[in-house]
C-alpha cells in the first residue's frame, strides 16, 4: 500500500510538472491543443492526489503503524474520529491536504471559468500547476507521509489538545482559506501574464476570494473557541504566531475585496489589487509554513525543519516573480480616472484598505522581528501582546469607525449637506450610547467605551441603510414592508451581505472590548466547603471525582456556584490525564448566560496531594457575542455569495462588455 | 501610520529573549529560554515553584522562582520560557508568565 501512495505522489509531481511547462510553452505560443492537454494534467493532478489521500486515510482507519506517520500521530486507543482528523495532525498529512484541497479547487476554478473567462484559463493553469508542483515537490522529496518503519505495537498517540472535535473541523477549514487564496491569486498572475489587465479577471474570481476568506475567518474563530474551551488559560487569542498566521492573509485578503470594488467600479487601483493578491497569497504560504512548522522561534528553526529553507524559497519565488510581472507590466496596469474628493465612497475604501494594510504588515513586522534581531544583533528581541494590542487598538478602531463611515458617503464627490443628511441618525444614536454607557460605569476603560460608541454608529449606520433601502424598495414596487427588505436584500446580495458580515465584525467589536477591558479575575486556594467570590458570582468548592473516560482519567471539581445570592447551579472542572501520551490537559469548566452573553470560566490550575485546589476564576461579560459573530459573519457572507438570477444576468453582461473591450 | 509604528517600536521596543548562559549583564527584564532542570519542588500558588532552567544545549542553568499556573506540558526535560528578572543569582519569573514551548501546535511530540 504505501508503495502505491508514493507512487501517487510522484505521478502528482510529473503531472504538475507537465501542467506547468506544456501549460506555459503552450500559452506563450498560443498552442490550444497542448492548453487544453497541460489543463486535463492538472485535473489528473486531482485524480492521483485523491488516491494518495485514500491510501493514507486507509492507513490510518487500520492503524497500520508500519506506516511512520500512523504510528507516530494514533494510537490503538484513539477514538475514531480522531484518528481521521490525525489526516492533517501532522505535518505530512497536511501538506498532502494542502495538494488534495489545491488540486480539487483548481480543477473546480478552471472548468467553471472556462468559458466565461476563457482567455485567462491557458496562463491560468500553469500558475496553478506552479504551486502544486511545489507541494507535491515537497509530499515526494522532502516530507513523505508514505514513509515506512517495523510497526510498533502501539503508536505514540495525539496530542491530547488535538483530541477535541473542533481540530475536526478547524484545520481543514483554514486550509480551505489558505488554498482558496491561491485561486484569485493565480488568475491575478494569469490576467498579467495575459495582458488582459481589465477587470476580468477580478470578476471571474470575486466568489473565489470571498470563499477562500469565509473559510479563513471561520476557521480562525473556530480555532479561537478551541483555545477558549480546550486550552484553557480563559482567552481566545494570544497572538502566537501560529494564530497571526491565519490573521495576517485574512486581512489582506479583507483589504483586497474592498479595493477591487473600486476597479470595477471606478477602474482605479489596478496595481494595489494585483499586490494585495499577491501579498495575500504570500501571507497564506507563510501562514502553511508557520502552522506546519510551529513558531519561527529563531533562524534556525528554517535550517532545522526540513521544510524551512524550501518554504521560504518558494515564498521568495512567488513574491519576487509576481513583483517582477508587476513591474513588467505597469503600463498596462495605468488607470483612466482619478480619484476626485478625499470625501466619497472610494476615498473611505481607500482609508479602510490603507489601515488593514498597515495592520497587517504590523502584524507580520512582530511575527518576524525575532528572526531579524537574531540576525542582525545576535539576540532575540521578541513583542508581546502589548504590542499587537496597541496596534489593534490604533488601526483598528478607525477601521471600525470607517465601517460606519463608508455605507454613508457616496461615490465621486460627496457633498456636505447629504452627509449631514445621513449622519444625523448613526451619530445620534452613537452619542446617545456613549453616554448612557459612561453613566453606567463604562468609563472604566476608555478604549471599551470608545468601541462602544463607534459599535453603535456603525450599527446606526447599517441599520439606516437598511431602512432607507427598504424605504426606497416599497415605494418603488409597493407591497409588504417585509417582501420589500427581502427583495431588497436578493436584488443586491453583495452589498447587503457585505453589510451583514459588517454588523458580525461589531458584534466581534463588542464581545473582544467586553471580556477584555471589563473581565474579573479571582484566583484562591480552596479546601472541600470552601468558597471563593469573583464579580457577583460565589463558587463553592464541594468534593473532586474520578472517573475513567475513553482514553484519559478523569478527574473533576464539583462547584456550587451562586450568583447574587440565588444558587444557580453547579459546574465542574477539572483535568484529563492521558495514558497513551502520558499528558495532562485542563479541563475547564464554563457556565454561559444566554441572556446577558456572560460566561463564568473555572480553571483548576493545580490540584494538590492534600486535596486542595487552586482556582482561577474569571468572569467575562459579552464574550458569547464573539460566537454570535461568526454565525453571522457565516450568514453575511452565504448571503453575498448565493448565485441569483438577477446577478447571473448582471454577470453575463459584464463578461460581454469585458470581451467587446478587449477585442476593441 | 508609519510615523506611529516607529515611533511605538523605538519607544517601546520588545523583550530580549535569551538562554541562562547570556543572562549576566542584562539588568532589565527579559525573557529566559531554556529547559527545565534540577527537580522542580514547592508549590506555585504558595511560596513559589522552585527549578532550574539550562542552555537548550549547554550546562550553564540558573535557579527560578514562579509563582502563578503551571502549564500542562511543564516537565523536566521541556524547553520553556518565562519572563522575569536576575535578583542574587536567583531568576524571579513574573506572575503567570511561564510558558511550555511546543515544537508546534500541532505536532505531537517527538522524542
Amino acid at each position: 500500500m504505501p508503495e502505491l501512495g508514493r507512487a501517487a505522489l510522484v505521478l502528482c509531481l510529473g503531472l504538475a510538472l507537465y501542467a506547468l511547462l506544456a501549460g506555459g510553452y503552450a500559452a506563450a505560443r498560443r498552442k490550444r491543443r497542448l492548453a487544453r492537454s497541460a489543463q486535463n494534467a492538472l485535473f489528473a493532478v486531482f485524480a492521483s492526489a485523491v488516491v494518495a489521500s485514500i491510501v493514507l486515510l486507509a492507513a490510518l482507519l487500520r492503524r497500520d503503524f508500519s506506516f511512520t506517520y500512523v504510528a507516530e500521530h494514533t494510537s490503538r486507543r484513539l477514538p475514531t474520529p480522531y484518528t481521521i482528523s490525525a489526516f492533517w495532525g501532522g505535518q505530512e498529512g497536511s501538506l498532502l491536504l494542502w495538494l488534495l484541497v489545491l488540486a480539487g479547487l483548481s480543477t473546480l476554478a478552471v472548468l467553471l471559468a472556462r468559458r466565461t473567462a476563457a482567455d485567462l484559463i491557458p496562463w491560468v493553469v500553469p500558475v496553478l500547476a506552479l504551486v502544486a508542483s511545489f507541494f507535491a515537490f515537497m509530499l515526494v522529496a522532502v516530507s513523505s507521509p508514505f514513509a515506512t518503519q517495523s510497526a510498533p505495537a502501539d503508536g505514540g498517540g495525539l496530542n491530547p489538545s488535538l483530541q477535541n472535535p473542533y481540530m475536526m473541523i478547524h484545520p481543514p477549514c483554514l486550509y480551505l482559506g489558505y488554498v482558496g487564496l491561491t485561486i484569485p491569486f493565480a488568475f491575478a498572475m494569469g490576467a498579467l501574464l495575459s495582458r488582459r489587465t481589465d477587470e476580468l479577471w477580478i470578476v471571474a474570481t470575486r466568489r473565489w476570494t470571498l470563499f477562500a476568506w469565509t473559510a479563513l475567518g471561520i476557521g480562525q474563530l473556530l480555532g479561537a473557541h478551541w483555545a477558549y474551551v480546550e486550552v484553557g488559560w480563559g482567552g481566545y487569542y494570544a497572538w502566537d504566531p501560529v494564530e497571526n498566521a491565519a490573521l495576517m492573509p485574512w486581512l489582506a485578503a479583507t483589504a483586497f475585496l474592498h479595493s477591487v470594488m473600486i476597479q470595477e467600479k471606478r477602474g482605479m487601483l489596478k496595481v494595489w489589487n494585483v499586490l494585495l493578491v499577491a501579498l495575500a497569497f504570500c501571507l497564506a504560504l507563510l501562514g502553511t509554513f508557520l502552522t506546519r512548522s510551529g513558531v519561527v522561534s529563531s533562524i534556525h528553526s528554517f535550517t532545522q525543519s526540513p521544510l524551512g529553507g524550501w518554504f521560504l524559497g518558494f515564498i521568495c519565488l512567488v513574491a519576487i516573480g509576481s513583483l517582477a510581472l508587476i513591474l513588467n507590466r505597469l503600463p498596462l496596469l495605468r488607470s483612466k480616472t482619478r480619484m476626485e474628493s478625499l470625501v466619497s465612497r472610494e476615498a473611505s475604501f481607500l482609508y479602510n484598505n490603507l489601515l488593514l494594510v498597515a495592520l497587517c504588515l504590523t502584524i507580520l513586522w512582530g511575527v518576524i522581528f525575532p528572526i531579524l534581531t537574531e540576525a542582525v544583533r545576535g539576540e532575540q528581541i521578541t513583542v508581546g501582546a502589548p504590542y499587537y494590542n496597541f496596534f489593534l487598538r490604533i488601526f483598528g478602531l478607525p477601521l471600525l469607525l470607517l465601517m460606519g463611515i463608508g455605507p454613508l458617503v457616496a461615490w465621486r464627490r460627496a457633498s456636505l449637506r447629504s452627509l449631514g443628511r445621513s449622519f444625523a441618525w448613526p451619530a445620534g444614536i452613537a452619542l446617545g450610547v456613549g453616554v448612557v454607557l459612561l453613566l453606567l460605569g463604562a468609563g472604566s476603560s476608555w478604549i471599551g467605551l470608545l468601541a462602544y460608541t463607534f459599535s453603535a454608529f456603525v450599527i446606526g449606520s447599517i441599520g439606516y441603510e437598511f431602512v432607507r433601502g427598504t424605504r426606497a424598495r416599497k415605494a418603488l414596487a409597493g407591497g409588504p414592508w417585509l417582501l420589500a427588505f427581502s427583495e431588497l436584500v436578493s436584488r443586491n446580495r453583495r452589498r447587503y451581505g457585505g453589510y451583514i458580515v459588517h454588523a458580525a465584525i461589531v458584534l466581534l467589536a463588542i464581545g473582544v472590548a467586553g471580556s477584555s477591558a471589563y473581565d474579573k479575575v479571582g484566583e484562591r486556594t480552596l479546601s472541600p466547603g470552601q468558597s471563593m467570590s469573583v464579580g457577583n458570582y460565589s463558587l463553592t468548592y464541594n468534593r473532586l471525582v474520578q472517573r475513567q473516560g475513553a482514553n484519559a482519567t478523569e478527574v473533576r471539581a464539583i462547584l456550587d456556584v451562586r450568583k447574587e445570592g440565588n444558587r444557580i447551579g453547579k459546574l465542574q472542572s477539572g483535568k484529563n490525564h492521558y495514558p497513551a501520551e502520558d499528558q495532562n490537559s485542563n479541563e475547564v469548566g464554563i457556565r454561559t448566560d444566554y441572556l446577558t452573553g456572560e460566561d463564568l470560566f473555572v480553571i483548576t490550575d493545580q490540584i494538590n496531594p492534600n486535596g486542595t485546589i487552586a482556582f482561577k476564576v474569571l468572569v467575562k461579560p459579552l464574550v458569547n457575542l464573539i460566537w454570535l459573530a461568526g454565525v453571522v459573519f457565516l450568514i453575511g457572507s452565504l448571503v453575498a455569495l448565493w448565485p441569483n438570477a438577477v446577478e447571473q444576468r448582471r454577470l453575463a453582461d459584464r463578461y460581454r462588455e469585458l470581451r467587446a473591450y478587449a477585442r476593441a | 501610520m508609519l510615523a506611529i509604528f516607529l515611533l511605538y517600536v523605538s519607544v517601546a521596543g520588545g523583550t530580549p529573549s535569551i538562554q541562562p548562559s547570556q543572562l549576566p549583564g542584562h539588568k532589565g527584564d527579559v525573557a529566559l529560554v531554556g529547559k527545565v532542570s534540577g527537580s522542580p519542588a514547592g508549590d506555585a500558588h504558595a511560596d513559589g515553584l522552585r527549578f532550574r532552567i539550562r542552555d537548550v544545549s549547554g550546562a550553564t542553568s540558573v535557579p527560578v522562582v514562579y509563582t502563578g499556573s503551571v502549564p500542562d506540558l511543564f516537565r523536566v526535560g521541556r524547553e520553556v520560557r518565562v519572563e522575569g528578572k536576575l535578583r542574587d543569582g536567583v531568576f524571579i519569573a513574573k506572575r503567570d508568565s511561564l510558558r511550555t514551548k511546543c515544537p508546534s501546535k500541532y505536532v505531537a511530540k517527538k522524542t
